[in-house]
């Protein structure tokens, strides 16, 4: 039983029990992922927005690791699906195979065996290593929660959840994901390089004595009621239009954007995009134990939102200007509050 | 029924907290409008200390400042905030991560997750966390103006730059047609007593018509007042000059044989006051005497003048006498025939001329004499043709009898041409021109010049009069006109009265006199009444004033307080009776 189905169980204390189990869960992983809060945390954005994350870094920085260890700790069917040029959609959404059994059968039967994506938590390591169309098979299920094999539909085990990771470093013999559909991950979240404390921790955990592989810390239901109550967190028109103002300003033409946005954009971020700000911001202050979003919250989900859905020209590129870079100055210009109300708050 | 009531207490205590933050900004606005209307205020008072305004810079200001927050009142309602933006600033101030904005803005949808943190947030303790701050920067304007608007109504008014004085009489005038500048020009039809004095006469009379012709054109008013004076001085000097020292003992001598005769004692004061015509005019009255023995008398006393002034040396006053013997003996003449001819047509005039040659007959004078003429010129109108044969042979028959008894030889000579007349055929006009020429009165040539030269002088003044300026008495001739020696006078001082018009007193003209301090002033003057413009009665007053302001206002100086016992202060002075007036006016503040 959840909070939820409890009688009588108010939003306030869901709201308290979300946080708790979220801090729990934190907790579980960071006894296998040494350091990486911040990563954790976003993953975790994802997972409670009912989103799916792309992870970026560089190999060995612990994201397979995390993905398991993740999926360890939430009690969810976890399955992991390595992406090489030669697979195939059927490799990943599975097939129906015809089966020659018993004398009395004639001609034999088929039978699903179902592909790795009808996991709940799911690993696509590397996916700009496969090609378009494999890579379709996936972001369709991402999209839809639903496989169809041999024209028939096959609804996937909720929550569904995918993680998927980027190797920046080999770009060779790769196919990056299009722009329409790295829009389907809620997040792009980047591992970055751990710093020397951290790499001292790995190695102390990762060299000795097998470590600890946490249990279950949250059920299945305990995952959906976290995604539900995520939709239940109040947003304000304010903050809705913060949102909108954001995605609005990567916009190259519209009248808010920046002469840096002008200069580096060639595309910037659309509906997905604000919806996923919103969302992304539900899951940051549901977390923190919130029932309300705050600007603060949107601001701080800005980039792993809009770093996937903003495409540099080439003036951008040439001059090396990132893409955070042009998120940061675009939650620097555009204002939270009207003008009117800043100056106050301000003082003047 | 709980939801209900965390919304009610939610919006109550949201009012509260809108209502405080709303009241603080317009407060803030109103201030702010304040400061502006004061910054506007201080240039505004001095400006009007600029235009040496005393008593409103302040109020100006204050005006100012007014204004400025009544502004700022109205933008503050145009710019009010509304909920949503209140909720924002307070999310802010109290750090509730937008729980009241989001409260606000879903009101009594949404879970109520919102409401409870607002509510919560939004309690009595944390009220001063939430004021909109009052003050600003720019509010220390406001006392800062107001005492830079307190100095400057303090400043005293600046004083006038000096403005320098144009020369008085610089400007142009430009008249058309200078009143008595005619005056001056008829001298041209006087005779002269000698043909130089005529051309002279003449001379200025040209130049008289000069000037009206520059002023017509344009001309500085010094220099036609300069031209004018110097018109009027060479009048006084054609003056006869009958005091001076070359005739005063013979005018004495003269004045005294006049004197010995009661008849003619009032032309002797005439004379004596070197007043020819009046004198002439007392003659022609003697000559008009209706007792020949009178008219005798007059004449003989005349005679005896005439030889008295040449015998003390006073060549130009006896000759001036003996012209004024012929002119006596040409006025008799002319009485005597108009008197003999009303005699004779006493039968035919009407009542009125009867009366008027009773007049005639007792006080000769003029008047009498012209409607003599008149009654005698209608009765000869009335008269046939026979009628005037018949009295112009009864007076030819006189006329070889000896004629009327006494009468002259010019009397004998204006009958016979009177006689002539009225025989000639249609002789009215004629008739009536000798009627009128025995009626006209002939001064002397002495006396008609010395009138058209008073008349000439009298232009001149009257010229300078519309010129904006007063007339000094009389020109600055050469000669004295008239007055008895001093001895004869007999009065202190001599006649000097004419001699200072026109000359700048001794005094220091330039700036201001200190005051005095006194008690009463007191007028004391000796004025003789000179021929000439009469004095001037009117007088503006000068008091002092504040500085910058207009000195031309009714001071109530010393000058105002008078003693009991006085009236305009000149009442115990030696100023002649016929002068008080004026002189108290000339006092007057």
């Amino acid at each position: 039983m959840t909070a939820a189905t409890l009688p009588g169980t108010s939003f306030e204390l869901r709201v308290s029990q979300a946080k708790s189990d979220c801090d729990r869960l934190k907790r579980a992983v960071a006894q296998v992922i040494v350091g990486q809060e911040e990563v954790v945390e976003e993953v975790l954005w994802g997972l409670v927005a009912g989103g799916h994350v792309l992870l970026e870094g560089n190999p060995g920085l612990g994201k397979t690791l995390l993905v398991k260890t993740l999926s360890a700790c939430l009690d969810l069917a976890f399955s992991r699906i390595q992406f090489t040029p030669d697979l195939m959609p059927s490799d990943v959404t599975g097939t129906n195979v015809l089966l020659v059994g018993q004398e009395s059968e004639r001609g034999g039967r088929f039978e699903l065996h179902r592909g790795p994506i009808f996991g709940q938590v799911v690993l696509a390591d590397e996916i700009n290593r496969a090609t378009p169309k494999t890579q379709s098979a996936l972001l369709e299920a991402m999209q839809e929660h639903s496989v169809t094999i041999a024209g028939t539909r096959h609804a996937l085990e909720e929550p569904f959840f995918v993680l998927a990771t980027e190797n920046p470093i080999e770009m060779e013999g790769t196919y990056p994901l299009p722009e329409a559909q790295l829009d389907r991950f809620l997040l792009k979240v980047l591992v970055p390089a751990p710093s020397e404390d951290v790499l001292t921790e790995i190695l102390s955990r990762t060299t000795g004595k097998a470590g600890v592989t946490p249990g279950a810390v949250l059920q299945k239901e305990q995952v959906l009621e976290l995604r539900a109550l995520c939709r239940e967190v109040e947003v304000s028109g304010a903050v809705l239009r913060y949102a909108a103002r954001l995605v609005n300003a990567s916009n190259p033409d519209a009248a808010e954007a920046t002469p840096l946005v002008k200069r580096a954009v060639r595309f910037g971020a659309g509906v997905r995009g604000a919806q996923s700000l919103v969302l992304a911001g539900k899951a940051v202050a549901l977390m923190q134990g919130r029932g309300q979003v705050s600007f603060a919250d949107v601001t701080r989900t800005a980039k792993p939102v809009l770093r996937h859905r903003i495409l540099r020209s080439f003036e951008g590129e040439a001059d090396g200007i990132s893409v955070d870079a042009v998120i940061d100055e675009l939650t620097a210009s555009v204002p939270a509050r009207p003008d009117a109300v800043e100056r106050i708050v301000q003082g003047q | 029924m709980a939801g209900a009531a965390e919304s009610s207490d939610f919006k109550e205590r949201f009012g509260r907290f809108a209502g405080r933050v709303r009241r603080r900004l317009w407060l803030r606005y109103v201030l702010s409008g304040a400061c502006a209307g004061a910054g506007a205020g201080v240039p505004l008072a001095l400006v009007l200390w600029w235009l040496r305004e005393p008593e409103y810079r302040l109020h100006a200001f204050a005006l100012a400042t007014l204004a400025g927050a009544l502004a700022g009142a109205v933008l503050a309602a145009r710019r009010r905030l509304d909920d949503g933006a209140v909720a924002l600033f307070l999310d802010a101030r109290l750090k509730t991560a937008e729980a009241i904005v989001t409260a606000v803005e879903l009101g009594d949808t949404g879970n109520g997750w919102s409401r409870r943190v607002a509510a919560e947030a939004l309690s009595d303790d944390r009220e001063n966390a939430t004021r909109p701050r009052l003050f600003q920067r720019r509010h220390a304007l406001l006392p800062l103006c107001a005492a830079l608007a307190g100095w400057v109504a303090s400043l005293p008014l600046r004083e006038l730059p000096p403005v320098a004085a144009k020369p008085s009489g610089a400007e142009q005038v430009k008249l058309e047609n200078l009143a008595g500048l005619e005056q001056i020009e008829a001298l041209e039809r006087l005779h002269g007593l000698t043909p130089e004095q005529e051309r002279r006469m003449k001379h200025l009379a040209e130049q008289a018509r000069e000037l009206r012709e520059a002023l017509r054109r344009g001309l500085e008013k010094r220099e036609a007042l300069s031209r004018i004076a110097k018109l009027r001085d060479a009048i006084a000097a054609e003056k006869l000059t009958l005091g001076d020292q070359e005739n005063r003992a013979g005018l004495d001598a003269a004045v005294a044989e006049l004197e010995k005769r009661a008849l003619t004692a009032k032309a002797a004061k005439e004379l004596s006051e070197g007043d020819l015509t009046a004198f002439d005019e007392e003659m022609q009255r003697l000559a008009m005497l209706a007792e020949q023995k009178d008219r005798e008398a007059a004449r003989e006393a005349l005679k005896d003048a005439a030889r008295r002034a040449r015998e003390k040396g006073a060549r130009s006053l006896a000759d001036a006498l003996e012209r004024e013997q012929r002119a006596l003996e040409k006025a008799q003449s002319k009485a005597e025939a108009l008197r003999e001819l009303a005699r004779r047509l006493e039968g035919a005039m009407d009542e009125s001329g009867r009366e008027a040659a009773r007049d005639f007959a007792q006080s000769p004078n003029p008047e009498a004499q012209r409607k003599l003429a008149e009654a005698m010129e209608r009765a000869l109108k009335r008269l046939t043709e026979e009628e005037r044969k018949k009295l112009a042979e009864n007076l030819r028959k006189n006329l070889e009898g000896g004629g009327p008894g006494g009468a002259s030889p010019m009397t004998r000579e204006q009958l016979e041409d009177m006689a002539k007349r009225l025989e000639q055929k249609g002789a009215d006009k004629l008739l009536e021109e000798q009627l009128r020429e025995l009626a006209k009165r002939d001064p002397s040539e002495d006396a008609a010049r010395e009138r058209g030269l008073g008349e000439a002088d009298r232009g001149g003044a009257e010229a300078q009069r519309g010129l904006g300026v007063i007339p000094t008495p009389g020109g600055q001739g050469q000669g004295r006109p008239g007055g008895l020696s001093q001895e004869r006078q007999g009065a202190p001082g001599g006649p000097r009265g004419g001699d200072k018009s026109g000359g700048e007193g001794p005094g220091d003209h330039a700036g201001e006199t200190k005051r005095l301090d006194a008690e009463e002033l007191r007028s004391k003057a000796n004025v003789r009444m000179l021929p000439g413009a009469p004095m001037h009665a009117a007088s503006q007053g000068r008091a002092p004033a504040r500085a910058g302001e207009s000195a031309n206002q009714l001071g109530t100086g010393v000058l105002g307080d008078v003693g009991p016992g006085e009236v305009s202060a000149v009442e115990g002075t030696e100023v002649p009776e016929e002068y008080r007036e004026q002189v108290g006016r000339y006092f007057e503040p």
